[in-house]
C-alpha cells in the first residue's frame, strides 16, 4: 500500500485490518474471462461453422438451405433476425446476410432461402454451387427485425416483398407452432404467382390457424387469378386488415417496396412508432438517388488508396466496401445494409455518396467515418481501414 | 516485425487520452481496439432515427472557460476542446416518487440548501451544518491533495481526517433523520457502484463539490463525439490505430514487458505497453502466470469486480416536456432504502424497487434527438453474476422480463410515456461483458468499498517494468477520472523513451 496522510486518518486501522482480511481469505481471481467468454459465445459467436444438411426447392427460383451446427450447437434467436454468411463466391472474399427463415423455438438447424438474383454473385454461388454435406461459415444471429414485446402489439401486419418473406416465415412459425397469443397479417408481394415463395405453406397455415391471416399481392396476375393484385396501396392494406389503429407493421423487401409502402401507411394515419422496417440490403441503382451528383456515371471509375500504399480502382455505382473485397481487402461486415455499422471505416481523403437515411453516427459524419457498404464513391479516396 | 515506442491496448477514455497524449509528445503509438470503434463505454449506437448515448450522465470537472476545471485544461492541452461543444446542465438532479414527491435542486449550492431546507423544515439546522462540513472538507481535500501540501496534519486539515474514511451513510445518520432526506441526499452513490452504507463519505463530498463547482455538463453528440475527436487527434499526430484487433498475448521477459502479441497472431514490440484493460484480464490472461509477481496477485485479490448495470435506451416521437420530463438527470425512488437492502436488490434479476436514473440529454440540448423526439437513458445498478446462470434460451425472456419492470417503473411517475415509444434497446450487465470485455461485466473497474476508495486503489503503476495501467481499473471510474488518468499516464511515459 501507498504511504500517505491517510495512514493517520481515523479510522485507518479498521481499513488496514479489512484490506489483509481480504486479501487473505478473497478468492483468486481465476480464468474469468474464460467462463464469461464461454458464455457470451453461446448468445454471440463470432463465428459459426454451419453443414449445408439439406436442400429444399421452393420455387423455380429460390431455395431454403437447411444448415445445422458442425459442432452440434446453434445459438437462439429472435423470430426475424439473420445470420451473415461468409464465403468466397467467383473468386472473391464476401459476406451476404440472410434471414432465417427456420422458426427460433427449434435449433437443430436453421434455414435460410436464397432467391436468384440477375448477376446475383452470392445468392447463384450458395443456389448452384453449395450441395448437400457442403460447409458454410456465418456469423450468429444479429440485426433489430423482430417482435418487441415491450412496445409492438400484439396484432402485426407484415407487408413482404419477393424474398422478403424470410422473416415473417419464422415469425408466422413461431407463433402458430408455439401458440402465442398474438396475430399476423401478411400481405406478400410478388411480381407472379409462380414467384411466390412459400404460397402452399402460408395457405395451408392460414386455413388452420385463426391468428394468421395471408393476402397474397400479384403485380401482374394471370387472367385466371382472383386475389388482390397490383402493388400494397393504402387502400389495399386498410381493406384487409380493416382497423390499424391497434396494430404494428412489419416492412421488409426490395428498396422500392419501401419507397412506396411508407408513404401509404403514413397516408393512413399509422404513426412511425408503429412501423419497423427491415434494412434489406444496400440500395439498388444508387445513381437513380436523389443528390447523386449530376452528370457522374454510374461506371466512372475513381482511384481508392490505402494506407499502406495499395492502390485500386472503384466505379462510382459500386460501393466501397464491394470495391475492397473485389481487390481481396476483407472488411468485417454484418447487415451490409448501411445499419450496423459493422464496415465502419475511415476515409482519410475524398468524397462518398451516402444515401439518405443510413444511420451514420452524428460525430462519425464529421470525422469522416462511413459506413463502406453505403458508400460510394464520387472522388478519388484514400482510405484508412 | 512491427515495432513501436508505445502500444495501448483498448481505445476506451484512458486508452485514447494516454495514445493521444503520446503521439503529440511525438512517440510512435500504436492503439489497438478489440471493437470496430473508439470510446469504450464512451460510445453511442444508432436505432431508427435515434443515436443513442451509450454511458455519459453527467460529465464533471470541466468547468468554464472562466473558470476551467482539470478535464478541460487537460483536453485543451491535448487539442480537442475547440473539436467539441459543451452544454451546461442547468439542474443537479431532479428526485421523483411514485406517490408525488418531487424535488429539483439546481446546480447552486445555496440554492440546494435553501431548497433542502424549505422541503425539509424539520432539518434546516443540521442540513445548514452539513452543507458546511461539505465545504470544509473540499477544501481540506484541495488543500492536502491538489495542492499537495507538504506539510499537511490534522490541525490544518480537520474536517479531512475525522470524516474521510467513514461511510456516507455513517456521516448522514449524525446529521440527519428524516430518512427521505438521507436518499436524497445520498442518490450519487448511483455514479460509484457502492450504497452509502460501504461508501467512503470522501466521494459523496467531493461529487457534489465537483457538481456545484464545475457544473455538471453534456457533450453535443454525446460521448462518441469526445472519443472520435481524440482519436482523430492521435490519428492526426501520426498514430496508428487498429480496430477489431484484440491483444491476445503481452511478452515479458526480464520482469520487463517486450511486445504484444494480437488476435491475429503478429507480434509487434515496444518499449511500452498500456493496458486500458482490466488488470484481471492482464495478469490472468495476458501475462504468463511465470512473469506475474506474487505480490500483483495477492494485491488483487483483496479486490472485487464493481456491479454492472441494467440499461433502457428509449427513443420517445415526443418531446420531453410532453411526457412530463423536465430536468436532464431524474432519480426514480421507490424506497428511501439506503441500507445494505440496496445491495439485495443488485444482487437479483427482476426490477421492482430499485433506485432508477433517468437521464434525457434534450432537456438540455434540444438538438441532441430529432425534432419533435426525445431519448432517454434509464440505468439501474445490477451485478453481473446472476445473468451468467440464465440458460441462453432463456436470455431474451428474461432481459425482456426485466425490462418490462423497469418500464412500469417509468410509467408510473412519467404517464403514458410508454405509448410514446419509438424504439427501445435493453443494455443488461451480460451486454457489458460483450462490449466491455470487462470481467462480470463490471462498469466501474473494481468495487470502490471505503477500503479500496481512492487512497487505496491499485493505481497505474505495475511492478513488471513497461507496464502502464489507465482507465477506472486503475483508480476512481467516471469519465474526468478515466480522461485525466491516460493524460497522466503520458506525461510519466513519454520520460521513460
Amino acid at each position: 500500500m501507498r504511504p500517505g496522510i491517510w495512514q493517520e486518518f481515523d479510522g485507518y486501522d479498521d481499513i488496514a485490518a479489512e484490506i489483509e482480511v481480504s486479501r487473505r481469505i478473497n478468492p483468486a481471481y481465476v480464468a474469468e474471462r474464460e467462463a464469461i467468454a464461454q458464455y457470451i459465445d453461446r448468445l454471440h459467436p463470432k463465428e459459426l461453422r454451419l453443414q449445408v444438411a439439406d436442400i429444399i426447392t421452393e420455387t423455380d427460383s429460390a431455395k431454403t438451405l437447411r444448415l445445422v451446427a458442425e459442432e452440434g450447437y446453434l445459438p437462439p434467436f429472435q423470430a426475424g433476425q439473420y445470420i451473415c454468411l461468409f464465403l468466397e463466391a467467383g473468386g472473391i472474399r464476401t459476406a451476404r446476410p440472410y434471414s432465417i427463415s427456420s422458426q427460433p423455438t427449434q435449433r437443430g438447424y436453421y434455414d435460410i432461402t436464397v432467391k436468384r438474383v440477375a448477376d446475383g454473385r452470392v445468392s447463384n454461388h450458395l443456389l448452384d454451387e453449395i450441395h448437400r454435406g457442403g460447409t458454410l461459415v456465418s456469423s450468429g444471429p444479429a440485426g433489430n427485425f423482430y417482435f418487441n414485446p415491450l412496445i409492438h402489439r400484439k396484432s402485426m401486419v407484415c407487408l413482404a416483398g419477393g424474398s422478403g418473406i424470410t422473416p415473417f416465415m419464422s415469425m408466422i412459425r413461431q407463433i402458430v407452432s408455439c401458440g402465442l397469443e398474438r396475430s399476423i397479417h401478411l400481405l406478400y408481394g410478388n411480381k407472379s404467382l409462380d414467384d411466390v415463395i412459400f404460397h402452399d405453406e402460408l395457405v395451408d397455415l392460414s386455413r388452420r390457424f385463426e391468428n394468421f391471416q395471408y393476402t397474397p399481392v400479384i403485380e401482374a396476375p394471370t387472367a385466371a387469378y382472383t386475389g388482390a393484385c397490383g402493388v400494397m396501396t393504402g387502400e389495399l392494406i386498410r381493406d384487409v386488415v380493416a382497423n390499424v389503429d391497434d396494430k404494428s407493421f412489419f416492412i421488409c423487401g426490395p428498396g422500392r417496396m419501401y419507397d412506396f409502402c411508407l408513404p401509404e401507411l403514413e397516408g393512413l394515419g399509422v404513426p412511425r412508432r408503429r412501423i419497423r422496417r427491415e434494412m434489406y440490403g444496400a440500395p439498388e441503382n444508387i445513381w437513380e438517388f436523389e443528390g447523386w451528383p449530376r452528370g457522374l456515371d454510374k461506371d466512372h471509375v475513381f482511384a481508392v488508396k490505402l494506407a499502406d500504399g495499395r492502390t485500386m480502382n472503384a466505379a462510382a455505382g459500386e460501393s466501397v466496401l464491394m470495391a475492397l473485397e473485389r481487390h481481396g481487402v476483407v472488411v468485417p461486415s454484418l447487415c451490409r445494409s448501411g445499419e450496423c455499422s459493422m464496415c465502419r471505416i475511415k476515409l482519410a481523403s475524398g468524397k462518398v455518396f451516402q444515401p439518405p437515411g443510413v444511420p451514420v453516427r452524428k460525430s462519425d459524419r464529421r470525422y469522416g467515418w462511413v459506413h463502406s457498404c453505403t458508400a460510394y464513391p464520387i472522388s478519388d479516396l484514400e482510405v484508412l481501414i | 516485425m512491427a515495432d513501436y515506442d508505445v502500444i495501448v491496448i483498448g481505445a476506451g477514455n484512458g486508452g485514447l487520452t494516454a495514445a493521444a497524449g503520446l503521439a503529440r509528445r511525438g512517440a510512435k503509438v500504436l492503439l489497438l481496439e478489440r471493437h470496430n470503434i473508439p470510446g469504450g463505454a464512451a460510445t453511442s449506437f444508432c436505432r431508427g432515427r435515434f443515436e443513442f448515448e451509450v454511458a455519459l450522465h453527467q460529465l464533471s470537472g470541466l468547468g468554464s472557460p472562466e473558470k476551467p476545471g482539470l478535464l478541460r485544461l487537460g483536453l485543451q492541452k491535448l487539442g480537442v476542446l475547440d473539436e467539441l461543444e459543451f452544454v451546461e446542465i442547468s439542474d443537479l438532479y431532479n428526485v421523483m416518487t411514485a406517490d408525488g414527491f418531487r424535488l429539483t435542486l439546481k446546480t447552486d449550492r445555496d440554492q440546494v440548501l435553501a431548497t433542502l431546507q424549505e422541503a425539509f423544515p424539520a432539518e434546516r439546522t443540521a442540513l445548514a451544518a452539513y452543507f458546511d462540513l461539505l465545504a470544509k472538507f473540499a477544501e481540506n481535500m484541495i488543500g492536502a491533495f491538489i495542492f499537495r501540501d507538504p506539510e499537511p496534519s490534522r490541525e490544518k486539515y480537520p474536517q479531512l481526517y475525522a470524516h474521510a474514511l467513514r461511510t456516507a451513510r455513517d456521516v448522514l445518520d449524525e446529521y440527519f433523520s428524516d430518512p427521505m432526506l438521507k436518499a436524497v441526499l445520498s442518490v450519487y452513490w448511483g455514479y460509484l457502484g457502492v450504497p452509502p452504507t460501504k461508501m467512503a463519505f470522501t466521494y459523496l463530498a467531493m461529487v457534489f463539490f465537483q457538481y456545484c463547482e464545475f457544473k455538471p455538463y453534456h457533450i453535443k453528440g454525446g460521448s462518441q463525439a469526445l472519443s472520435n475527436a481524440i482519436l482523430n487527434t492521435f490519428i492526426s499526430n501520426g498514430g496508428q490505430v487498429r480496430f477489431n484487433c484484440g491483444a491476445e498475448h503481452i511478452t515479458v521477459s526480464d520482469g520487463t514487458v517486450r511486445s504484444v502479441i494480437t488476435e491475429s497472431g503478429e507480434e509487434i514490440t515496444a518499449r511500452q505497453v498500456v493496458a486500458n484493460a482490466s488488470p484481471v484480464t492482464v495478469y490472468t490472461q495476458l501475462i504468463d502466470r511465470r512473469h506475474v509477481p506474487q505480490e500483483v496477485l495477492t494485491e488483487l485479490k483483496g479486490r472485487r469486480l464493481s456491479t454492472s448495470a441494467f440499461t433502457l435506451y428509449i427513443g420517445f416521437d415526443s418531446e420531453p416536456a410532453d411526457l412530463g420530463i423536465t430536468a436532464s438527470t431524474n432519480f426514480l425512488m421507490a424506497t428511501t432504502d439506503i441500507s445494505d437492502g440496496i445491495v439485495d436488490r443488485m444482487q437479483r434479476l427482476d426490477i421492482t424497487d430499485e433506485p432508477v436514473v433517468l437521464s434525457c440529454y434534450d432537456v438540455s440540448d434540444p438538438g441532441f434527438s430529432p425534432p419533435g423526439t426525445c431519448q432517454a437513458n434509464v440505468v439501474t445498478l445490477k451485478y453481473g453474476e446472476p445473468w451468467l446462470r440464465i440458460p441462453p434460451e432463456s436470455y431474451n425472456d428474461v432481459k425482456y422480463r426485466c425490462a418490462d419492470g423497469m418500464l412500469q417503473r417509468v410509467e408510473e411517475i412519467f404517464p403514458g410515456a410508454r405509448a410514446r415509444i419509438e424504439e427501445i434497446e435493453v443494455g443488461t450487465p451480460l451486454t457489458h461483458m460483450r462490449y466491455l470485455g470487462h470481467p462480470a461485466g463490471s462498469i466501474y473497474g473494481f468495487e470502490q468499498l471505503t477500503k479500496d476508495s481512492l487512497f487505496f486503489q491499485p493505481g497505474r503503476h505495475s511492478p513488471i517494468d513497461g507496464l502502464t495501467f489507465v482507465g477506472g481499473w486503475s483508480g476512481d471510474c467516471g469519465f474526468e477520472p478515466t480522461l485525466n488518468s491516460g493524460l497522466a499516464a503520458a506525461k510519466s511515459i513519454i520520460k521513460k523513451l
